[in-house]
C-alpha cells in the first residue's frame, strides 16, 4: 500500500517539476512535502536547519517504509552517520541521510523505550548502514533487528559491557 | 581446490596502521573478504564527556594523525554550530590555507607509502622530501609538525607569522612543478601502470549504496564534493573545480588524488592573497547551550561528521564521530572478490587507509 | 617514525634498518596507544623476538597511556607488560627525538655488552 503510495507521489512530484509553485521551488520544501503526503502521521516535526538540511521524527515502527520511501522515489542515495543517544528516559537514534542529486542533507530522529532498545535495521536499504549499526550496538547496546551480523566490531568479543552507556564509569 | 582463510594482519608491513584483514582464497583468488578493525580503539567517545569543550580540541586532532587538521577543525564547526557564535572572516583565510596544505601534506604521504608498498622506492624518498616543505609551513604556523592544536572554538590560536603569503605561494609553485614530475615518472613506471589499471574496480551505484565518500567516490564517477555541493566556512569564495574519473579502478583513485593536489595549490593562492585584516579569534563562552550541533568537512579521506549533544554545562552530554575510512573499509569486499592475491595491496592502499580515525 | 627513515633524518645513515618480522629484529619499537584488545598479540610479538632484544617505547601512548589514561580501552603504558629499556617522550615524538633516543641505546648497549633488563 505504502509503494502505491509512493508511486503516485513520484508522479505528483514530476507534475510538480514540471510546474514549480511558490512553495515547492527548493528541494528542502519538496522533500517536506514529499514526506508529508506519504506519512501524514508517521513523519512529525519538521524543522529547516539550515541551508539544505532538514531534520523530522519519526516512528519507530515506519522507520523501514520511510527509509525505502527515501531511497527509492526520493533520491537519497547515501546514508552518512546513525548517532545512538542515551537519555534518562529513552534513546535516541539520529539518521543523517544525504541526497547526492538535490544536495540534501535529513536528519531523523527515531526514539526507543529505555527497556526495549531495538529498531529495525537499515542495512538492506543502504549497505553502509551494516558496519554503523554494529557500532552503536557494540559502543551502546542497540539491537537492530534484521542485521545480518549483528556482533561486536571495536572492542573484543568477550567484553561485557556496552562503554557509552552512562551508567558504565571508566 | 581447497579453499582457506588467510590472516594479513594485524602485524603486517601491508596494514599502515593497525587492522587485520581475512581472505579466502582459492588458489591465488580472492573468493570472500573480511576485515577487522578495533585494534586501536581508544574509547575517545566516552572520554570526550569527561572533557570541557576547549580540551577537547588536541584530542580531536590525535583521531587522524595523518590529517589533523581536518578533524579539529570539523569539531570546532561542530561546537560553533552549538553555540551559534560567528568566526571572524580572517580565521576562516588562515583555517581554509592552513586545510589545504594539510591535505596536500596527507596525499602525499599517501603516495610515499603506496609507492615503497608497489615497489617503487623513488616515490617514498621523493613523496616524503617534498612533504616537507608543507610541514615546514604548517610548523611555523602552529607550532608543532604533526598534531597541530590550531583551530580554536571561535577561530584560530594565532595570527600567521611574517612572510607566510611568499613562502605559501613559493611552496605552491615548487609543488606544481613537482606534480608534473611525478605524473611522467609514475605513468612511465610500466610495472605500476600494470598493477594498477583495470584492479579493484567498484561501480558507481555500488559506491553511493556502501557509504564510499572521497576520492573513491569520485574516481567511480560521482561528482560530489562537499567543498562545492554543500560549502562550509569561506569555501564558496573559492575558485576551483572537483576531480572526478569515470573508470573506478585503482589507477583512477590515483589520478583523482594527483590532481586534487592541484587543486589544493589553487585554494590556497586564493587563500593567502585574499586574506582580508582584522580578528583572528573571538572569545567563545564557557557553557554550551542546551541542543545540537552538526559539523560536515570534505576530509582528504572522505567524508567527515561530527554531532554533539550539548546540555547546557561546559562538557559535552555525546559527541559522535562519523569516520570516512570506516564505512569505506565495510566496502573493501566488494572491491577484492575476484581479484589476486597480489592485489591486496594497490586495492588496500588505495583507500588511503587511517586506523586512528577509524577506531576512534 | 615513517618520516625518520625519509631523507631529511634519515636513520638508515646510524645503523637502523625497518624490517617487519619480529624474528629478524634486534629492537621492538612500540609507538602510539596499545587498546586491551591488542594486549596479547603485542606480548606475543616480544616473546618471538630472539634475544638479546631491547625495546623503545616512543611517544606519551606508549609510555603512560598519553591524553588516553583515563579510557576504558586503552592499557596505561607499554611497561605494565613488557620491559622497556629507551623511552623517548612527546605527542608525537619528533623523528630527531627518535634518532636521539636510537643512538642513546647503542651507546647503551656498548657500555653494558649484556643487554639490560633482560639480563642474560
Amino acid at each position: 500500500m505504502t509503494d502505491e503510495r509512493g508511486k503516485t507521489n513520484t508522479e505528483q512530484d514530476e507534475g510538480l517539476e514540471k510546474a514549480p509553485s511558490r512553495i515547492d521551488e527548493n528541494p528542502e520544501e519538496r522533500i517536506i512535502r514529499a514526506l508529508l503526503d506519504s506519512f501524514p502521521t508517521a513523519v512529525t516535526d519538521f524543522k529547516k536547519l539550515g541551508a539544505g538540511i532538514v531534520r523530522a521524527s519519526v516512528e519507530r515502527r515506519d522507520l523501514f517504509k520511510t527509509c525505502k520511501f527515501l531511497r527509492d522515489s526520493q533520491g537519497f542515495e547515501h546514508l552518512s552517520m546513525i548517532t545512538a543517544v542515551e537519555y534518562e528516559s529513552k534513546f535516541e537514534l539520529v539518521y543523517h541521510i544525504t541526497s547526492y542529486q538535490h544536495r540534501l542533507l535529513l536528519e531523523l530522529i527515531t526514539t526507543t523505550p529505555k527497556e526495549d532498545p531495538s529498531v529495525d535495521s537499515v542495512s538492506a536499504i543502504w549497505g553502509g548502514a551494516n558496519w554503523q549499526e554494529r557500532e552503536s550496538y557494540d559502543l551502546m547496546g542497540i539491537k537492530f533487528n534484521n542485521h545480518p551480523k549483528l556482533e561486536r566490531i571495536l572492542l573484543p568479543k568477550d567484553f561485557m559491557y556496552h562503554p557509552l552507556r552512562k551508567d558504565f564509569k571508566g | 581446490m581447497a579453499e582457506m582463510w588467510i590472516n594479513m594482519g594485524p602485524q603486517h608491513p601491508m596494514t599502515h596502521g593497525l587492522w587485520n584483514l581475512r581472505i579466502k582464497v582459492d588458489g591465488e583468488t580472492i573468493v570472500d573478504a573480511e576485515p577487522e578493525v578495533g585494534y586501536l580503539h581508544r574509547g575517545i567517545e566516552k572520554l570526550c564527556e569527561d572533557r570541557t569543550y576547549t580540551q577537547i580540541i588536541p584530542i580531536a586532532d590525535r583521531l587522524c594523525y595523518g590529517s589533523s587538521l581536518t578533524w579539529s577543525h570539523l569539531y570546532c564547526l561542530t561546537v560553533e554550530d552549538l553555540m551559534g557564535i560567528e568566526v571572524p572572516p580572517r580565521a576562516e583565510y588562515i583555517r581554509v590555507a592552513a586545510i589545504e596544505m594539510q591535505r596536500i601534506a596527507s596525499h602525499l604521504m599517501w603516495l610515499a607509502a603506496y609507492a615503497v608498498d608497489l615497489g617503487l622506492m623513488l616515490g617514498f624518498i621523493y613523496g616524503m622530501r617534498d612533504r616537507e616543505v608543507f610541514i615546514d609551513l604548517l610548523q611555523a604556523l602552529s607550532g608543532s609538525r604533526l598534531t597541530y592544536n590550531f583551530p580554536r572554538i571561535g577561530g584560530v590560536a594565532h595570527d600567521v607569522p611574517p612572510n607566510f603569503e611568499r613562502d605559501s605561494l613559493r611552496a605552491c609553485a615548487f609543488m606544481e612543478k613537482k606534480l608534473d614530475e611525478y605524473e611522467d615518472i609514475y605513468e612511465g613506471s610500466k610495472v605500476f601502470m600494470l598493477r594498477n589499471e583495470g584492479v579493484g574496480l567498484l561501480r558507481k551505484s555500488d559506491a553511493m549504496n556502501l557509504g564510499v565518500t572521497g576520492p573513491p567516490l569520485r574516481a567511480s564517477g560521482v561528482k560530489y564534493d562537499l567543498r562545492k555541493d554543500m560549502p562550509y566556512s569561506v569555501y564558496p569564495e573559492m575558485d576551483f573545480e572537483p576531480v572526478t574519473h569515470k573508470d573506478g579502478d585503482c589507477y583512477a583513485r590515483f589520478k583523482v588524488r594527483m590532481d586534487e593536489m592541484r587543486e589544493s595549490c589553487k585554494i590556497i593562492r586564493q587563500a593567502v592573497t585574499k586574506m582580508p585584516k582584522g580578528k583572528w579569534r573571538i572569545v567563545a563562552p564557557r557553557n554550551a547551550p542546551a541542543g545540537t550541533g552538526l559539523g560536515r568537512v570534505e576530509d582528504p579521506r572522505g567524508e567527515g561528521v561530527m554531532y554533539v549533544v550539548g546540555d547546557g554545562t561546559d562538557k559535552p552530554y555525546r559527541l559522535k564521530i562519523r569516520s570516512p575510512i570506516f564505512v569505506t573499509v565495510s566496502a573493501a569486499p566488494k572491491m577484492l572478490i575476484g581479484y589476486k592475491v597480489a592485489d591486496v595491496v594497490a586495492i588496500m592502499g588505495g583507500l588511503d587507509m587511517c586506523i586512528g580515525e577509524t577506531d576512534r | 617514525m615513517a618520516v625518520a627513515s625519509a631523507p631529511r633524518f634519515d636513520a638508515q645513515r646510524f645503523g637502523v634498518i625497518y624490517r617487519s618480522t619480529p624474528r629478524q629484529c634486534d629492537v621492538l619499537l612500540v609507538n602510539g596507544p596499545v587498546s586491551k584488545k591488542l594486549k596479547p598479540a603485542l606480548r606475543r610479538l616480544y616473546d618471538q623476538m630472539p634475544e638479546p632484544k631491547w625495546v623503545i617505547a616512543m611517544g606519551e601512548c606508549a609510555i603512560s597511556g598519553g591524553p588516553f589514561y583515563s579510557s576504558y580501552s586503552v592499557v596505561p603504558g607499554v611497561d605494565q607488560f613488557i620491559p622497556v629499556d629507551i623511552y623517548i617522550p612527546g605527542c608525537p615524538a619528533r623523528p630527531e627525538a627518535l634518532i636521539d633516543g636510537i643512538l642513546k641505546l647503542q651507546k647503551m648497549i656498548k657500555a653494558n655488552k649484556k643487554g639490560l633488563l633482560t639480563g642474560k
